[in-house]
């Protein structure tokens, strides 16, 4: 088990995590790249950028915009992404081994933070999960990564959290931190292939949305050549 | 009981079948809207072929590789869509109706998408999805309300607009506005209401002489003027259909002495290119650039009308040279101006009925006219009333994306898509219901017939010639 949750915590983490900061750089920029690729091909360059900007903040702060609609199900949503987001990232216990392991160190979270926002996250990724069963609207456009997600979220937190503040034996203490670590390495390398990629792309939506009546121009041409419509009458 | 709702009666209405069983069986479309004859071999290769070379020539792929990564399935666009507010039925969600069109691109035009369509041998392109597609992509009245609540920032209009446009290179596409295009840019008339010039001069003489007698001064309709300010296209039905409302623009511009001008070599506003293929939309909006060149106008003017307004307005820097473009402005901004600066005088006690103002979905969901119009009726109508909620976030009038031309579908628009909008309409208690807008006009006089709701649906300039002062010296 201790060689196991070695090499889970070293080689196989260094992997997985690689794989999610390459697969989500590579997103962001192929986002990028296809915006200032659209932008350029664009016949009309006027693009309302501080509205758009407004916009971005209002979606990536959503105080204000959130709760016009489905009020309970956006409250236990940001709540859920708020635990999520800076519990992995502000743990003491994980800057403690960004510093061992590459120098890296800032700010923590206090320990009585970070375990009520362990449990709420949990709680309201389970709420989130029984929300998208209930809800028969939100159950029929749902795929099945849409069930997974929130379920497998959460693994790491509860495993974390027991691992923190449970009093266990060495081997059960060994047991839930290799699922720890493994399931966060799953989360890891899924991160790019799924919907979860929005966390690096979210801050993009506005724009691209903007960008996208932004059409190109003389295409009407180019499109009746290639579907041998040139000269045909409508 | 939810009065949101459509009732089982008004379902069985609005989705009637509206045409025989071997028309549906020769087309393999079974939808409520009519469809000129088409090839309906290969349907599914013919769609992918018309979605590659979209792509190729678009600025859709990037926005397409944005939408499938960024999709939640949240439902909150449930909450916003008027449609499957009344309808009830889930596959009216916008979220439902995108992935239908962001499930193909995934599986054809991504390479995970095609190693697990290789894998497990499933997941393609059937007759199907597309039967599906052409059916829901015309349930959705485009209004892009669902757009301003969805947190990751997907344009399920756009995607709707792009589904419709791949549609209709394969054949699919609402027989109504076909013919109205065809007739636009290669017909003998050159507009969609097939109005002949000789018609058009006697019409505008016959409007200037009923002016005449109604207001006692002498107000023109001025005819290829070169080098007015404005060169002047409505949706060419107001000639037809909305003698008052162009009354009421001519009334504003003889009170105000600018030059303005009807051209004879096109003269129609309307564009359902925007509705369903954008290489229409292009040539319709580059016939109307060039007229208002012949005419060596300064600026395009658009009458009253949303749809025609939004696809000059953002698409004429598109098509015709961006910066270097002539200007669009819609006719209620030119009249919002002239009436801040004072110029232009109108009796206050004169309309004393509760009035509404209806916001077009196609000018005010950017929030590019949302104020103005509100400012020129509070000037002179005593009782104005607000319908809530308005503006930015206002609800479709039901016949938004090119549906309210399809007339074989009216009892869908005025008990499903537009039911939210008469019970809006019903609770503000307006009698003149004003909409600027030709399509939300037919739409709304439509649906307050079919609700059977007391109010009369006019333009906002209709109220302005019943209201304007001409000083007489």
């Amino acid at each position: 088990m201790q060689i196991l949750l070695e090499f889970a915590q070293g080689p196989l983490f260094r992997l997985a995590f690689g794989i999610m900061a390459i697969g989500l750089l590579r997103i962001f920029i192929l986002d990028i790249w296809g915006a200032v690729e659209a932008y350029r091909r664009a016949g009309d360059k006027n693009i309302p950028w501080a509205k758009t900007v407004k916009k971005s903040l209002g979606w990536l702060f959503p105080i204000k915009r959130a709760f016009g609609s489905r009020p309970f199900y956006s409250l236990i949503s940001i709540l859920f992404h708020i635990g999520l987001i800076l519990v992995p990232i502000f743990l003491f216990a994980h800057v403690n081994l960004w510093e061992k392991g590459a120098g890296l160190s800032w700010v923590t979270l206090p320990k009585t933070w970070a375990d009520y926002l362990t449990l709420s996250t949990v709680l309201f990724g389970l709420a989130l999960f029984f929300g998208r069963v209930s809800v028969k609207a939100a159950s029929y456009i749902s795929r099945k990564q849409d069930y997974f997600w929130p379920l497998i979220l959460i693994i790491p937190f509860v495993t974390g959290y027991l691992c923190a503040n449970v009093g266990i034996s060495s081997s059960g203490y060994q047991f839930f931190m290799l699922a720890h670590v493994l399931s966060a390495e799953i989360i890891f390398v899924l991160i790019p292939f799924t919907k979860i990629a929005h966390c690096v792309i979210m801050p993009l939506s506005q724009f691209v949305v903007a960008l996208a009546w932004k059409f190109p121009p003389d295409t009407d041409e180019p499109i009746s050549i290639s579907l041998d419509k040139k000269g045909i009458p409508i | 009981m939810d009065r949101k709702k459509a009732t089982d009666e008004e379902r069985a209405r609005a989705y009637a079948p509206t045409k025989k069983p071997d028309v549906i069986n020769k087309q393999k479309l079974d939808v409520r809207y009519h469809v000129e004859d088409y090839d309906v071999s290969d349907r599914p290769r013919r769609f992918l072929e018309a979605f590659a070379v979209i792509l190729r020539h678009s600025n859709y792929r990037f926005a397409l590789e944005h939408f499938i990564r960024m999709s939640a399935k949240c439902a909150r666009c449930a909450v916003q869509c008027q449609v499957y507010q009344a309808s009830g039925d889930f596959r009216d969600i916008p979220c439902y109706r995108s992935e239908l069109l962001l499930k193909i691109y995934r599986q054809h035009f991504t390479v995970g998408g095609m190693l697990k369509g290789r894998l497990l041998g499933k997941g393609f392109l059937t007759d199907e999805m597309i039967e599906e597609m052409a059916d829901s992509f015309w349930n959705c009245t485009a209004c892009r309300r669902c757009t301003m609540e969805c947190p990751a920032g997907i344009d399920h209009a756009l995607l709707t607009h792009l589904g419709r446009y791949i549609l209709s290179e394969i054949g699919i596409a609402p027989r109504a506005l076909v013919v109205s295009v065809r007739e636009q840019l290669e017909g003998k008339s050159g507009n969609t209401s097939a109005i002949p010039i000789p018609a058009l001069l006697d019409t505008l003489e016959f409007l200037e002489d009923d002016m005449r007698e109604a207001k006692g001064v002498e107000i023109k309709f001025p005819i290829d003027v070169e080098g007015c300010d404005f060169v002047f296209f409505p949706a060419v039905s107001d000639f037809l259909m909305e003698a008052d409302t162009l009354m009421g623009i001519a009334a504003v511009f003889a009170a105000t002495g600018d030059s303005w001008t009807t051209g004879t070599g096109y003269f129609d506003g309307i564009n359902y290119g925007l509705f369903y293929s954008d290489r229409m939309l292009e040539r319709i909006v580059k016939k109307l650039h060039a007229e208002a060149e012949r005419l060596k106008g300064k600026n395009i003017l658009i009458g009253e009308c949303g749809h025609a307004s939004r696809s000059a307005k953002y698409f004429v820097p598109t098509y015709c040279g961006g910066k270097d473009a002539l200007p669009v402005i819609n006719i209620m901004e030119y009249t919002y101006r002239i009436l801040n600066k004072g110029r232009l005088k109108l009796d206050q006690n004169i309309i004393t009925e509760t009035v509404a103002y209806h916001d077009p979905c196609n000018i005010a969901r950017q929030g590019w006219i949302i104020d103005q119009p509100r400012e020129i009726l509070k000037s002179f109508c005593k009782n104005y009333v607000e319908m809530e909620p308005h503006g930015e976030n206002n609800i479709c009038c039901g016949g938004g994306g090119g549906t309210v031309s399809i007339d074989e579908i009216r009892p869908y628009r005025t008990t499903v898509a537009g039911k939210v909008k008469a019970e809006q309409i019903r609770a503000s208690g307006c009698k003149y219901l004003v909409a600027p807008c030709a399509n939300c006009k037919k739409q709304l006089r439509e649906l307050v017939e079919d609700q059977k709701i007391d109010c009369e649906v006019v333009g906002l300039h209709d109220l302005i010639y019943k209201a304007i002062i001409f000083d007489k010296k």
